[in-house]
């Protein structure tokens, strides 16, 4: 499957959530749609793969900060030089995402982290265990969530607060 | 930890950490008897939180802090990285910038595959091996430091370019060092393929079908020795892989020996690649002028380190600093076919599968096999375990 041919099946696949999703196509390799809810996102992966689309290359969580109150979340589909990114909005309160280990075994790693990072609860983990913080690392203190500040973390863990 | 079905089976805990350690693991491995009937991976000593650090940064700071994540594959880092900015700027980066850096990721993924031969050499105990390739490895450092005065992080990228050229004496030296470098290769693609007790540590162990390491989502050469066609140079070129084009290397049996195979025949790829810069090295500029603030946006930036695909996202918001960057390396995705594949095999064979990845991994010194059954604890180095699969083929030998 080449970039063109993978884009166009994506734009098929979505095409049949188009009333809840939002399309663009930031740079002419990349496809980028919005979800409305996160319900979709299960049926939307599993009609990739049986279309043979890509495999998981990442998922980026991104913190919109406290002000606007969301975080986002980005799964990222690569075939070829095609990078298909599926874009869920969730509230940084209980934000909260389903699992997509079912579909996507190798999806439990990237989960993992996001889990940790961001304190999104990822639903149905098998194994929701810490993959890269410490064991005693203080529970509700999400590093990439931007009202952490980097310094005053650094001399939190130093003075072994955290 | 997990629990023990019955008397018998034995919760291995391999790892975590030396202090020599770039990438340490800590492996959970339940045996019963030999056979591995269960593998878990623990990640993150040496978390060192580089994307938050990259938030207080600048643009320029950044490149020296990413090119950091990895002591092996720094130069394919900050050029995923200036790519991806270059990309956001809307920047255009002169031919020659872009060809000196993939010469450059080019003479990396040599060092880097013949540091991983080595290495996977000595796990099999073939230490002649992994002293002869380490010696020839040596070539390609000192070509990578006469070009940036570094052996390791050469800090060779820019935003908007790169910082040293090459010139026709430099180029000679290259030139020598490839030959060189092309007929010991050939010399370890015989040995690794015909060597008898060799192949006993590598033919039919860890292997892994095709649909296996697609769905596993494993990358670099060893989704390439699953038969998977997954190489950014090729599918996606980035750089100057458009003009420069690479051929990419399959197999099609999926196990130890195939790995082998593919990494040493991406070699003889490499070593065409760098003549082939070489000989049609574009004329002009090093670098060209970047804004120190970068447009609003988003951008995707994906490259072929030698491990793999590295996925780079990068979100500005118009300011110095980035407003995120997301980095996905590849022996994450790597990683998790190692705890599928080690289920079945011997215990013996663990250090071999494990390595088979080319996981950044140099020594998990410490290990301790629990036995469950009698409580009692004995203390293991990951040199025990290593040595105990050695002795393990040797017995078998005889």
């Amino acid at each position: 499957m080449n970039t063109d041919e993978a884009l166009t099946i994506a734009r098929q696949v979505v095409e049949g959530w188009a009333w809840k999703t939002e399309t663009s196509q930031p740079e002419p390799y990349r496809l980028d749609v919005r979800l409305a809810s996160k319900e979709d996102l299960i049926p939307i992966i599993v009609a990739f793969r049986v279309k043979r689309m890509g495999y998981l290359a990442a998922i980026t969580g991104l913190d919109l900060g406290p002000e606007d109150g969301h975080l986002e979340v980005l799964y990222h589909f690569c075939t070829a030089a095609a990078v298909i990114t599926l874009r869920l909005s969730i509230p940084r309160e209980q934000a909260s995402v389903p699992s997509l280990c079912s579909v996507i075994p190798s999806a439990e790693a990237f989960e993992r982290e996001l889990s940790e990072m961001f304190g999104v609860e990822v639903e149905g983990l098998p194994n929701p265990m810490r993959l890269y913080l410490p064991d005693d690392w203080s529970e509700g203190v999400y590093p990439l969530r931007k009202d952490v500040d980097e310094m005053a973390l650094t001399s939190q863990v130093v003075m072994g607060e955290i | 930890m997990e629990k023990v079905q019955t008397s018998r089976s034995f919760t291995v805990p391999i790892g975590p950490q030396h202090p020599a350690l770039k990438e340490p693991e800590h492996f959970l491995i339940t045996v019963d008897g030999e056979i591995v009937t269960k593998a878990v991976v623990r990640l993150g000593y040496a978390h060192r939180g580089v994307e938050k650090a990259t938030e207080s940064r600048n643009w320029v700071q950044n490149i020296y802090i990413l090119e950091r994540i990895c002591g092996i594959c720094s130069h394919i880092h900050a050029t995923a990285y200036c790519l991806g900015v270059e990309k956001l700027a809307g920047v255009e980066v002169p031919p020659r910038a872009q060809a000196i850096r993939v010469l450059v990721a080019e003479m990396e993924r040599i060092h880097s595959h013949l540091l991983w031969l080595g290495v996977a050499a000595h796990e099999a105990g073939f230490d002649t091996l992994f002293m002869y390739s380490w010696r020839d490895r040596e070539t390609i450092m000192d070509l990578l430091e006469s070009l940036s005065g570094n052996r390791v992080n050469y800090s060779v990228n820019l935003l908007g370019g790169v910082k040293f050229d090459v010139d026709d004496e430099l180029a000679r030296l290259i030139y020598d060092g490839i030959d060189f470098l092309e007929k010991r290769t050939q010399h370890y693609l015989d040995v690794v393929t015909s060597d008898a007790m060799f192949l006993q540590r590598t033919r039919g162990i860890g292997t892994m079908t095709r649909s296996q390491a697609d769905v596993l989502g494993t990358v670099g050469p060893t989704a390439r020795a699953s038969n998977v066609y997954r190489d950014i140079r090729v599918e996606a070129p980035y750089g100057a892989y458009g003009d420069f084009p690479v051929k990419i290397v399959l197999d099609e049996r999926g196990d130890l020996e195939a790995r082998f195979v593919v990494r040493i025949k991406e070699l003889f790829e490499s070593y065409r690649v760098i003549r082939e810069i070489l000989d049609n090295l574009p004329a002009g500029e090093l670098s060209t002028r970047m804004p120190r603030r970068i447009q609003e946006g988003e951008t995707v930036s994906r490259v072929e380190a030698p491990r793999g695909e590295l996925f780079y996202f990068i979100k500005s918001n118009g300011t110095d600093t980035p407003e995120r960057i997301k980095v996905r390396t590849p022996t994450i995705c790597n990683m998790m076919s190692v705890v599928k594949l080690a289920v079945g095999h011997q215990l013996a064979d663990v250090p071999m599968i494990v390595v088979g990845i080319d996981p950044c991994f140099s020594c998990n010194d410490r290990m301790t096999v629990v036995d469950r059954g009698q409580g009692q604890r004995q203390g293991w180095t990951w040199e025990a375990l290593r040595r105990y699969g050695i002795r393990h083929y040797q017995r078998l030998a005889r």
